[in-house]
């Protein structure tokens, strides 16, 4: 547990001193944001029911892109290798980053709540959808950080990332929307979608944590 | 030598013959003796292969499947050759699945594409096998590493196809229900046989098309084994 908490503690700290990667990711969620509220407020007069869609495809994307941006220095430095050769389990590393990217992407989504709130004039943040978000995030991160700690190098890291992190995710992105637009008041469904959001970030993150040991042996 | 190794060894001789008496046996069943189809017509034939088309995409992504466990486990490339086999093999299938259905669905539905549950999940299983061979093929077929990152991606794609078809089946449904796998069978007895002979061409032709393109894939990580050989050489 305690080296959990190290792994995180580094993780954070270096996402703290490279600010760069995490800042890019959250402005090029705001942006998109606003990019979205521009363009559906052209096509559409009610943009509401368009709201779930736009938050969760840009939580998606800033998800991946992050995921892939903070492991990029630490692949490039070689910190990577001597954290595996550490006498820790990889488990332990990989639960370590998985609470960090967590972290630094709950951080996003609620100033990207907020900013749609504002944009949109919805309240978000009501406890429901908070706890959506939250369910949403954590079955996605475990999959974009066992991917973004994949792969060959740098630059196949970054385009190839998204190809593949973005089909996995479709039952993670179609459950989320429609959980989202059901607590909004926006469709009505039958479909249990908390649950399969539920099972989604359940099975995603038993998968990453028995998997990522198997991929990174040397 | 065991038994699954010598049936191996026969592959060359066993699978071309079958798989063209197969083939014209569907095309014979498909064309000229199933009977004409009274609403659809004969657009309705597409089935003989778009059907059997589907179950060789998921015959492949099996394969892919029990072979990145295989890579895992065992740590030997062959298991890699046949994994990349089968996930070539599988976007070709996946892609006829997805082609024949179009061609089917604009004269039936009246549309080329509808985002229904079974196309949905269709093309998210074609997308991740792609995916696969982008993430496989940006490194040398000898590179032991790329092989694991890739076999685990296989397997993360393979156990998420039952949830990516819960979701999209929930989300919404156009395609016919099951006709073939039922207690009573809604297809006609003669149409029922000829599907059966097309499918049974078609996955001897998905197993034949695996096992060749495992052998190149094969014949590759040698060849890259000999020329690093030869280069040691001329070094010493």
């Amino acid at each position: 547990m305690s080296a959990v908490l190290a792994v995180l503690v580094k993780d954070l700290r270096l996402a703290w001193r490279d600010r760069a990667g995490w800042l890019t990711a959250a402005a090029f969620a705001a942006i998109s944001v606003l990019v979205y509220s521009f363009a559906f407020d052209l096509a559409t007069t009610d943009v509401r029911p368009l709201l779930p869609g736009v938050l969760w495809t840009t939580f998606l994307f800033a998800g991946v892109f992050a995921s892939g941006a903070g492991f990029q220095r630490e692949a490039e430095e070689g910190t990577f290798d001597a954290l595996l050769l550490s006498p820790v389990s990889p488990t332990v590393v990989f639960l370590g980053k998985l609470l960090s990217n967590l972290i630094a992407l709950v951080v996003i989504e609620f100033a990207l709540l907020i900013a749609a709130t504002i944009l949109f004039d919805e309240p978000l943040l009501t406890p429901e959808l908070v706890a959506i978000v939250m369910l949403g995030t954590a079955g996605y991160v475990s999959l974009t950080t066992l991917l973004g700690t994949l792969g060959s190098g740098p630059r196949t890291r970054a385009v190839l990332l998204p190809v593949m992190a973005l089909p996995l995710l479709v039952p993670m992105l179609i459950a989320a929307v429609r959980a989202t637009g059901d607590t909004l008041g926006l469709f009505g469904g039958e479909a249990p979608w908390v649950m399969l959001l539920g099972v989604f970030a359940l099975w995603s993150t038993l998968t990453a944590v028995i998997l990522f040991p198997l991929a990174v042996e040397r | 030598m065991s038994a699954a190794q010598r049936l191996y060894r026969l592959r060359w001789v066993v699978l071309p013959p079958l798989t063209g008496i197969g083939i014209l046996a569907m095309l014979v069943g498909a064309v000229v003796a199933a009977p004409r189809e009274l609403v659809e017509g004969d657009v309705q034939r597409l089935m003989y292969i778009h059907i059997p088309s589907a179950f060789a995409m998921y015959l492949a992504v099996a394969v892919l499947f029990a072979a990145s466990i295989m890579v895992l486990w065992k740590r030997d490339m062959r298991w890699d050759a046949a994994a990349r086999g089968a996930a070539g093999v599988g976007v070709l299938f996946s892609g006829f699945a997805l082609a024949t259905g179009s061609l089917w669905g604009k004269p039936t539905w009246g549309v080329y594409w509808q985002w229904d549950a079974r196309l949905t999940s269709t093309l998210v299983l074609f997308l991740i096998l792609i995916a696969y061979l982008l993430a496989r093929t940006v490194s040398d077929p000898d590179d032991e590493q790329s092989a694991r990152y890739s076999a685990v991606y296989a397997i993360v794609g393979s156990l998420d196809v039952p949830l990516i078809m819960m979701s999209v089946r929930w989300w919404r449904t156009l395609h016919p229900q099951p006709i073939v796998a039922r207690l009573d069978p809604q297809l006609p007895g003669s149409m029922g046989l000829v599907l059966l002979i097309s499918t049974i061409a078609i996955l001897l032709l998905t197993v034949w098309l695996i096992a060749l393109r495992t052998d190149t894939e094969r014949l590759g990580q040698r060849l890259l084994g000999l020329r690093a050989a030869v280069d040691r050489r001329e070094e010493a």
